[in-house]
């Protein structure tokens, strides 16, 4: 019956054409597309062969660090924002003060003019790296085939999904509330997917799982759940949050340096604030996520985590704590800055804390600089007895580190609550109780880091490892989430005793924004680097070795000024893509947003922390 | 010029606009482009100052036949694979060390035979420690020896062979790798057989465990 159908169906279209035509033009077809097949097949083969290009005078290789760094800044930023921006809607959603809601909508406005540039320079990569390294890309593609369409599915979802969150942000007040952060949560939910599918890609190359059999799901499956994908997954979101925050935070500090109004200067020194906020907040988590990475890095390939930490990469690590430090100071600095210009008369209490915390970070930050072993001539060493300085030498060690980073975190996270606290005062009955466990529960904790610290000296490496190190964590963990909601339960009754004044910030906060993401972005820099250099010679670690002339990593002074370059040429991207975005403010009036508008109930729980630790001064004035 | 000193007259005059920036300039953006680079330059400058150690790939070592006249040319070449492409300096040291994570390989020459170091070089669970220095139970991902004939170190067997003979001489043991077999070895591509035992006894396989110079602890597999 179906032969019967088709035969009608075809019969008339034969008589038409008749069939000497279909036969000539079925030869006519043979005998140009054969050609073209060989051809091709040819072209494939000898493409095959070929496994690398260079461009000369350059370097592939320098071409890929730029724009993969470029690509990377721009993802963890664009991958960053909407988390925090979706976090700022909620809480204006539920404690109807506008004031968040727009500037979860600036927030989405430095987004979605970043997101073009960003795929823009995702093709560039692509491209490039087709191009120069054609045999890896192969490989790649052989194994993660399956994923680069879960990968396409991903980001048209994504930006769809962008698309109607941001043009629908107006339309979608009042009753489509809900419908907007329901946006806003597939929203993250796709820029997840998005920012792990890659990962898998990146850390098999370091933590490779190859099986032969099996379908090309399956294959690609086992090569997606590799050793590393989670802890780099992990601590990726968290750091594209830190970054995310951070830029934000600069660009509020430029436009506050920039600022010719009251209206202006009071926006976005709240603006920045929050930025620094959110930066912090990131922040504190960040180093146990990095921790468990190394760990993993260990239990993979021990080669590769003593490359890291104790081959050539050494150094580089001494590097990475000048960075941390010196943004764990720039950000403890503003907060002190935000207790002596935001709440005057307030510094006097603070005076003295500030001048300890002072002092413990710079202590801190010397022995996390500390080198395990010295730069020294034959002489010195001779002196010294070794390349270990007698005295200094104790702290070059990761015990002692772990310590002290720890010790930071928990300062930082201090200067977060003094700040919350500055300029109220507590009514509740139970407050002078509360204060006094915390001071207790503060002063056992620091001591208790300290102890396990010097006690890490005197056990095997592995107890330390296994054991003190994590009681660290989770003791500075512990004292995070039970300040946290007693200060916040704390401050829901307090009385405000000094009016809090934005605006009143001198211009080194704003130069202090500016510093803080310089610093993150050097460090994202830095660490790109040691994860690509911990696979040494080898494009795929063990796997696949890397043949090309630029098959060694370069030292640190060279990589170092490359990443100041990427830092730079990234700065006046991000700058440039800002300035777009906000070319449409221009002539506008500007926003009296923020501030003037909350409504005179005192946000409870995260947002008073969130919008600065107090009211405004229209809701003292009210209260 | 070496890079590094033009890297560093690059970055002095980096930081040097970014201060005539700030001097001269009032324009507040151009102020924070200042600061910016000046803040990347000092970076650079610091890292242009700590030791500068490129992470070279292990030359593809040719094994020169030509040059081996003697156990000892082979023992030559054994130690410098033995601080190079074998990366056995990485984890081992010859001598105590605190900072060594792994056996201390002094005297291994004298104490193994070359058939079990052999071994424990190309199938190194098969006889080893796991848990070196570690007390208690077993750790969830003890410390292992990695295949050295297989990526990423892929030492060939002559390679290995002269790690061996290095090991021996070391130890202030006669060599006991025949030359010439690792000679054949290059045009057989056949696991060579060791020369006979100077000493018979210290060539019946001993069981770590057994030495007075083993890790503290750990389990046999």
């Amino acid at each position: 019956m179906e032969y019967e159908n088709e035969k009608r169906m075809w019969s008339p279209l034969v008589e038409r054409i008749g069939i000497p035509v279909i036969l000539g033009a079925a030869v006519m077809l043979i005998a140009v597309f054969v050609p073209v097949l060989v051809w091709a097949q040819d072209a494939i083969t000898q493409a095959m062969s070929v496994e690398y290009r260079d461009i000369p005078g350059i370097g592939s290789r320098n071409v890929i660090w730029v724009v993969a760094q470029q690509h990377l800044l721009l993802a963890g930023f664009v991958l960053g924002v909407p988390i925090f921006a979706w976090v700022c809607e909620l809480v204006g959603w539920k404690t109807k003060e506008p004031r968040y809601d727009k500037l979860a909508k600036e927030f989405t406005k430095l987004l979605t003019s970043a997101y073009a540039t960003t795929a823009l320079f995702g093709g560039i990569l692509l491209f490039l790296l087709i191009g120069l390294y054609p045999k890896l890309m192969a490989y790649l593609t052989d194994i993660f085939f399956p994923s680069f369409v879960v990968y396409c599915i991903l980001f048209l979802l994504e930006t769809c999904t962008l698309y109607m969150y941001w043009y629908g942000w107006d339309a979608m007040q009042g009753s489509k509330k809900g419908l907007h952060l329901f946006l806003g949560f597939l929203l993250n939910l796709f820029a997840i997917g998005i920012m792990i599918v890659p990962n898998a890609w990146a850390t098999f190359q370091a933590s490779p799982v190859v099986i032969s059999e099996g379908s090309a799901i399956e294959r690609a499956w086992a090569a997606t759940w590799n050793p590393t994908w989670w802890p780099v997954n992990i601590h990726r979101l968290i750091a594209n949050v830190v970054l995310g925050g951070f830029i934000c935070g600069a660009y509020a500090g430029i436009r506050y340096l920039l600022a010719a109004t009251k209206e202006e200067r009071e926006h976005y020194d709240w603006m920045g604030y929050v930025g620094n906020f959110i930066g912090v907040f990131g922040m504190l988590p960040l180093p146990f996520a990095g921790y468990w990475l190394m760990r993993e890095i260990y239990q993979y390939n021990q080669q590769m985590g003593i490359t890291l930490m104790g081959g050539f990469l050494a150094w580089l690590f001494i590097l990475q704590a000048m960075l941390i430090g010196v943004l764990f100071l720039g950000a403890n600095y503003y907060f002190w800055m935000g207790i002596t210009y935001r709440i005057p008369g307030s510094e006097q209490n603070y005076r003295k804390p500030i001048l300890a915390m002072l002092v413990v970070l710079m202590i801190c930050l010397g022995v996390w600089m500390t080198p395990h072993s010295l730069v020294a001539s034959l002489e010195e060493a001779r002196k010294m007895g070794g390349a270990h300085h007698p005295l200094l030498g104790v702290f070059g060690v990761m015990s002692a580190k772990m310590t002290v980073s720890n010790l930071m975190i928990l300062v930082t996270f201090m200067s977060f609550i003094m700040y919350w606290r500055a300029g109220k005062q507590e009514t509740a009955t139970w407050a002078k109780v509360a204060k006094a466990v915390m001071g207790a529960l503060l002063v056992i904790a620091g001591i208790a880091v300290i102890v396990l610290g010097v006690w890490g000296y005197f056990v095997p490496a592995i107890i330390r490892i296994n054991y003190f190190s994590v009681a660290q964590v989770l003791i500075v963990l512990f004292i995070m989430l039970t300040f946290t909601p007693l200060t916040a339960a704390l401050m829901k009754s307090a009385k405000t005793t000094t009016e809090m004044v934005w605006g009143q910030m001198p211009i080194r906060a704003g130069y202090c924004l500016v510093s803080n993401a310089v610093m993150v972005i050097l460090l994202m820099s830095l660490m790109g680097y040691a994860r690509s250099s911990s696979r040494v010679h080898w494009h795929i670690y063990g796997v696949m070795r890397d043949t090309s002339e630029y098959a060694y990593s370069p030292a640190l002074g060279y990589a170092a000024a490359f990443m100041s370059l990427n830092t730079f040429l990234f700065c006046l991207l991000v700058a440039f893509i800002f300035w777009v975005a906000t070319m449409g403010e221009k002539g506008k009036a500007l926003p009296k947003e923020g501030l003037r508008e909350s409504p005179g109930k005192v946000p409870e729980g995260i947002a008073p922390a969130l919008a600065g630790g107090s009211p405004t001064s229209e809701e003292i004035s009210r209260t | 010029m070496s890079e590094v000193a033009v890297l560093q007259l690059i970055g002095l005059v980096v930081v040097g606009i970014g201060l005539l920036i700030l001097l001269f300039i009032k324009a507040m953006f151009v102020r924070v482009v200042g600061f910016v680079i000046i803040m990347l330059g000092i970076f650079s400058l610091i890292a242009l100052g700590v030791p500068q150690m490129p992470s070279l790939p292990p030359a593809i070592e040719t094994f020169d036949l030509a040059s081996v006249k003697t156990p000892d040319d082979l023992a030559a070449i054994g130690q410098k694979i033995f601080f190079s492409k074998g990366q056995c300096a990485l984890c081992h040291s010859i001598g105590p060390s605190e900072s060594a994570r792994c056996p201390d390989l002094k005297g291994i020459g004298a104490k193994l035979t070359p058939e079990f170091i052999y071994e424990s070089l190309t199938q190194p669970q098969a006889y080893i420690y796991l848990d070196y220095r570690h007390q208690g139970p077993p750790k969830e991902y003890p410390a292992r020896m990695p295949y050295i004939n297989k990526n990423p170190i892929a030492l060939s067997d002559q390679e290995i062979y002269s790690v061996i003979a290095f090991l021996q001489k070391m130890s202030g043991e006669p060599i006991s790798i025949k030359v010439e077999d690792v000679m054949q070895l290059a045009n057989t591509q056949q696991t060579m057989t060791v020369a006979a035992a100077h000493r018979s006894s210290d060539f019946e396989r001993v069981n770590p465990t057994e030495s007075t110079d083993a890790p503290e602890s750990g389990e046999a597999k």
